[in-house]
């Protein structure tokens, strides 16, 4: 489903990296595990976690934080989930620190971006969205996983 | 959240999805395949509610036949004929409209859709390929005594488990331009080869072989340090296990390459650990994992060539402890080696292994799209416990290793080999010691034997030494007698050699090891030169003088006359 179509409130899943809150369009999250022991691939970037088996398919599991470029870990173990994202036909696991609320808002809420946010390139955001009292950056799955050509 | 997801998932299914023709009576035998499939599964639950041994055992193996059924009827739903290519061919040749007869055989053949997606671009850049470089023009073929029309043919059939499709022409062929580099490895990366069949004269066939499927290969499960990897069948010649004892006589060095002697032929090894990244372990008699610390794979001394040619040594003496590198220590030093000896494409080596365990049918499942560029990895399968293994791509890992192919390989070993026969022409030399630390060494074909002589044997007359020797009294010498070195110590036992040089029998007391070497004779003459020396050479290490048993036997004997 394009952003065209999706409706006008959007609900997003929010998690913890490195201290900040971050969101996905919870349109693109196929599930959220919590336990999940993926088989190491070696001579591999650090970023990559892993291959993991869900239920028959190999998915790709990324550490969501160290793609971004974020080095503060400091997550515990227990709180870490590894959100399955549907990113162009494929599922790709993203691991981060520890889960936050869903929330509800209207798309056209979301602020753009500028280039860098807080050490993130601008173009792994759709945009900002201000809630209460909190920031939260909404983040572009595409853009994140794309492969370098 | 589900309502959205399905409806999201409902919209992809409309635009997206392609879709498929199935004969029905495929798709009845897969409704009464799961019917039993179901049947016994309820004996199997039963079985295991109630303990029931024999009954778990029945169902287990039924549910085994059952799969295997259901997994050909599910194959069989996955395929497609030729007729899609073919057809397609047939329409480009006829647009073309050159003087070319084109017929194919075998439109019906069917394929797994995969292997079919994956043979068509080869198969066309070949047709193409012959059309353009093969066929001649009609005035040239005619010139030639050929006929004006070139054919082209191309048949596919099946056999023993695998499809053939041979393409043949009676055009030219000059190297590479109709069989490209290109499309070898195009039909390599489906599982296929390429074969030329040398028989035909002024005509051209090349047999292609596929697989029946790609989504299930036969393979060869082994492990490296923690993980499990699998071999492809297609890939694997043979396995090897070393034992211990024999690794160094068997891996040699090759420049700073490691080699396998496989009957006859030199094969590179590679070490599966060192270009995974992964620690090595081997298993202790409990099954117990340990770390492997040995560096290369031939830890202790075994046969070197450096890069012209040249053996170094043979044999290091044994008591060289303090040579040893700290990770050359092993805990466990009786340890053997397996390797998998893989082809892909020309290339043809080993691949050191920890452990082997058994061969599998697995099921191929790709990898995802971050994944596609570490060309290591073929792809990846979920073993009976769940666990994910990876498939290594043999082909790639030759490439990345740069390693030389089968010609190549072959080729160094020939030259090797005939270095070591023409220029450098290798002598045997018996190798002794006067004094711990004088190391000398003698043309071993003077040496008629070796002797250990007791003490109270040895007689002296007029200041001569000599001993009772097959019946005759053979002279003793010592290397002091005439060159410039310290007497032998008193012993119980003396070593003796004894030479036969120009007729005259004489026996040399020495201290032992006595060994023998094979070099390349190239002695150093300026230094430590001394009548009854040729001069020095350094051997295992050791500064040793070569001795001129001619001059040196002359001196002996001459001493005798003067006293």
């Amino acid at each position: 489903m394009s952003d065209n179509e999706r409706s006008q409130t959007g609900e997003f899943s929010t998690f913890y990296l490195g201290g900040e809150l971050f969101g996905i369009d919870i349109l693109d999250i196929h599930e959220i595990n919590k336990q999940f022991e993926t088989t190491r691939i070696p001579d591999v970037p650090d970023e990559i976690e892993g291959i993991l088996n869900l239920r028959g398919q190999i998915v790709t599991v990324f550490d969501l934080g160290k793609k971004l470029g974020l080095h503060d870990n400091k997550s515990e173990a227990k709180e870490r989930r590894n959100i399955v994202v549907d990113s162009k036909g494929e599922y790709i696991g993203l691991i981060v620190d520890k889960m936050g609320d869903v929330i509800s808002a209207e798309r056209s809420r979301l602020e753009p971006v500028p280039a860098n946010l807080g050490g993130i390139q601008g173009r792994f955001f759709h945009g900002i969205l201000k809630t209460d009292n909190k920031l939260v950056g909404i983040l572009n799955i595409d853009e994140i996983l794309k492969e370098k050509e | 959240m589900n309502n959205s997801l399905n409806s999201k998932s409902n919209e992809k299914n409309i635009k997206d999805e392609p879709e498929q023709k199935v004969k029905v009576s495929l798709l009845e035998s897969l409704m009464n395949l799961a019917g039993e499939l179901v049947l016994c599964r309820n004996q199997l639950m039963q079985g295991i509610s109630k303990t029931d041994m024999k009954s778990i055992e029945s169902s287990g193996q039924r549910i085994d036949l059952i799969t295997s059924e259901l997994q050909d009827a599910i194959m069989k739903t996955r395929m497609d004929k030729l007729a899609s290519i073919f057809d397609r061919f047939t329409e480009n040749v006829d647009g073309v409209g050159r003087n070319i007869d084109f017929t194919v055989k075998g439109r019906d053949v069917e394929l797994d859709k995969t292997v079919l997606e994956g043979i068509e671009e080869p198969l066309q850049n070949l047709l193409e390929n012959c059309i353009e470089f093969g066929i001649e023009q009609a005035e040239e073929r005619k010139n030639k005594g050929k006929s004006e029309n070139g054919t082209i043919q191309i048949k596919a059939f099946q056999d023993a488990g695998q499809i053939n499709i041979n393409f043949f022409h009676d055009g030219v062929d000059e190297k590479g331009k109709i069989v490209t580099k290109e499309i070898v490895s195009q039909i390599e990366e489906i599982g296929g080869v390429l074969e030329t069949n040398s028989e035909l004269k002024s005509a051209y066939e090349y047999q292609i072989k596929l697989p029946l499927t790609l989504a299930i290969i036969p393979s060869q499960i082994t492990s490296v340090g923690d993980e499990q990897y699998a071999i492809p069948q297609a890939n694997l010649s043979e396995l090897i296990r070393i034992p211990a004892n024999d690794v160094k006589k068997r891996i040699e060095t090759v420049g700073d390459a490691e080699v396998v002697r496989l009957r006859g032929e030199l094969l590179p090894i590679l070490n599966l650990g060192a270009i995974l990244g992964v620690e090595k372990s081997w298993l202790d008699e409990s099954g117990n994992k340990h770390p492997e610390r040995r560096v290369s794979i031939s830890d202790r001394r075994s046969k070197k060539y450096t890069e012209n040619g040249n053996v170094v040594s043979l044999k290091k003496p044994e008591n060289d402890l303090k040579e040893r590198k700290p990770e050359d220590r092993r805990k466990n030093s009786s340890k053997a080696i397996n390797i998998a000896v893989v082809h892909a494409g020309n290339f043809k080596y080993g691949l050191v292994i920890d452990e082997l365990y058994d061969s599998e049918e697995i099921v191929v499942k790709p990898l995802g799209r971050n994944l596609k560029k570490y060309k290591t990895f073929a792809g990846a399968t979920i073993m009976g416990n769940g666990k994910v293994a990876l498939i290594l791509d043999i082909l790639n890992i030759a490439l990345n290793q740069n390693l030389a192919t089968v010609e190549e390989s072959n080729s160094i070993a020939k030259s090797i080999e005939e270095k070591n026969k023409t220029n450098s022409v290798k002598e045997s030399l018996v190798l002794f010691k006067n004094l711990e630390t004088e190391y000398f060494a003698a043309p071993f074909e003077s040496v008629e034997r070796i002797e250990r002589i007791p003490a109270d044997e040895i007689e002296v007359l007029s200041k001569r030494k000599v001993v009772q020797y097959r019946g005759g009294a053979l002279p003793l010498f010592e290397l002091s007698d005439t060159l410039n070195l310290s007497k032998l110590p008193e012993r119980e036992q003396l070593e003796v050699i004894v030479f036969n040089v120009n007729n005259r029998q004489f026996g040399l007391m020495v201290t032992p090891p006595v060994d023998t070497i094979e070099v390349v004779v190239s002695v150093d003459d300026s230094t430590l030169k001394q009548s009854g020396v040729k001069g020095s050479m350094i051997l295992n290490n050791h500064t040793t003088l070569l001795v001129d048993l001619a001059e040196l036997s002359a001196l002996f004997f001459k001493s005798y006359e003067v006293e």
